[in-house]
C-alpha cells in the first residue's frame, strides 16, 4: 500500500509544482488561473490518495466534494474579475495591473 | 497499477500542456482532458462520488466557464509572455521532479499516522452526519460566489 501511496503523492506533488512554476512564469491572467486550477488538481489528488492509503476514503471523498464545490464558486468569481479587468484595460497582461492609476 | 500510472502520467502531461500551450482555447481543452483522466483515477480509487463531481463539474462546467471567458476577452492572445518561460518552465519542472523523486520517499516515512477508527457506513452517512458543518460552509461559499458575480456585473447607473 505504501508504494501506491508514494506513486500518487509523487504525481500530486508534480502537479502542484507545475502549477506553481506556471504561476511564477506566466503573464496572461487566464493562464495564471489555469495554473491555479492545476495546483487545485494536485491537492485533490493528494487528499483522496491519502484517504485511500489510510483506509478513510469516505471522509476524503467528502472533503474532495466540498473542495470541488468551493472551486466552482472561486472560478466563477475569478473569471468575472478577469472579464472586468479586461473591460477596463483592454488587456489581460498581469503587469498592467501594477499601474494603479485608473 | 500500470493503467493507474499511465493515467497519472496523462494527468500531469495534460496539465503541463495546459500551462505551456500558447492558444488559450487549447489550454482550456487540455485542462478538461486532465480533469477527465483525474476523474477516472478517482473512480478506480473506489471514490465514485468524487469522480462524478470531478468529471461533471470540473471537466464540464469549469471548462465551459473558461471558454466563455476566452471568447469574451479576444485580446487575451496578444499578451506577450517572457522568453524566459519557454525554456525555464521545462527546466525547473524537471529539476523539481528529480528533487521530488529523491526526497519524497524519505519524507513519507516521517509522516505520523493519526489514530482513527475504521470507517463504517456509506458515503451519504459520512457526508450528511459526519461533515454537516462542511455542507453549511458550502452553502455559504456558493452564496458568496453568487453575490460576488452579481456585484461584479452590476450596471452602474450613475455613469451610464
Amino acid at each position: 500500500m505504501s508504494n501506491t501511496w508514494y506513486l500518487y503523492l509523487f504525481f500530486a506533488v508534480a502537479l502542484v509544482l507545475a502549477g506553481l512554476i506556471g504561476l511564477l512564469l506566466k503573464r496572461n491572467l487566464i493562464k495564471l488561473f489555469i495554473a491555479i486550477e492545476v495546483v487545485g488538481k494536485g491537492v485533490s489528488l493528494l487528499l483522496l490518495s491519502t484517504g485511500f492509503a489510510k483506509g478513510s476514503i469516505l471522509t476524503a471523498q467528502a472533503l474532495v466534494v466540498t473542495y470541488i464545490v468551493i472551486e466552482v464558486s472561486l472560478v466563477a468569481t475569478a473569471l468575472a474579475l478577469i472579464i472586468n479587468v479586461y473591460r477596463h484595460g483592454k488587456s489581460l497582461d498581469v503587469r498592467g495591473l501594477a499601474k494603479l492609476k485608473g | 497499477m500500470i493503467l493507474q500510472t499511465a493515467l497519472l502520467i496523462g494527468v500531469v502531461l495534460c496539465s503541463v500542456l495546459a500551462i505551456l500551450l500558447r492558444d488559450l482555447l487549447k489550454s482550456a481543452v487540455s485542462l478538461a482532458v486532465a480533469s477527465l483522466l483525474l476523474g477516472i483515477i478517482f473512480f478506480r480509487m473506489d471514490a465514485p462520488y468524487a469522480g462524478v463531481f470531478e468529471i461533471s463539474v470540473v471537466a464540464g462546467l469549469i471548462t465551459v466557464l473558461f471558454i466563455l471567458t476566452i471568447s469574451l476577452t479576444r485580446a487575451g492572445e496578444e499578451v506577450r509572455e517572457t522568453r524566459l518561460a519557454r525554456w525555464a518552465f521545462p527546466l525547473a519542472f524537471v529539476a523539481f521532479l528529480v528533487i521530488d523523486a529523491l526526497v519524497m520517499k524519505g519524507l513519507l516515512g516521517k509522516v505520523p499516522a493519526l489514530a482513527s477508527a475504521a470507517e463504517t457506513g456509506t458515503f451519504g452517512e459520512v457526508l450528511w452526519k459526519g461533515r454537516t458543518l462542511d455542507l453549511v460552509g458550502q452553502i455559504a461559499v456558493i452564496l458568496a460566489g453568487v453575490f460576488a458575480v452579481l456585484a461584479l456585473f452590476r450596471k452602474d447607473d450613475k455613469h451610464e
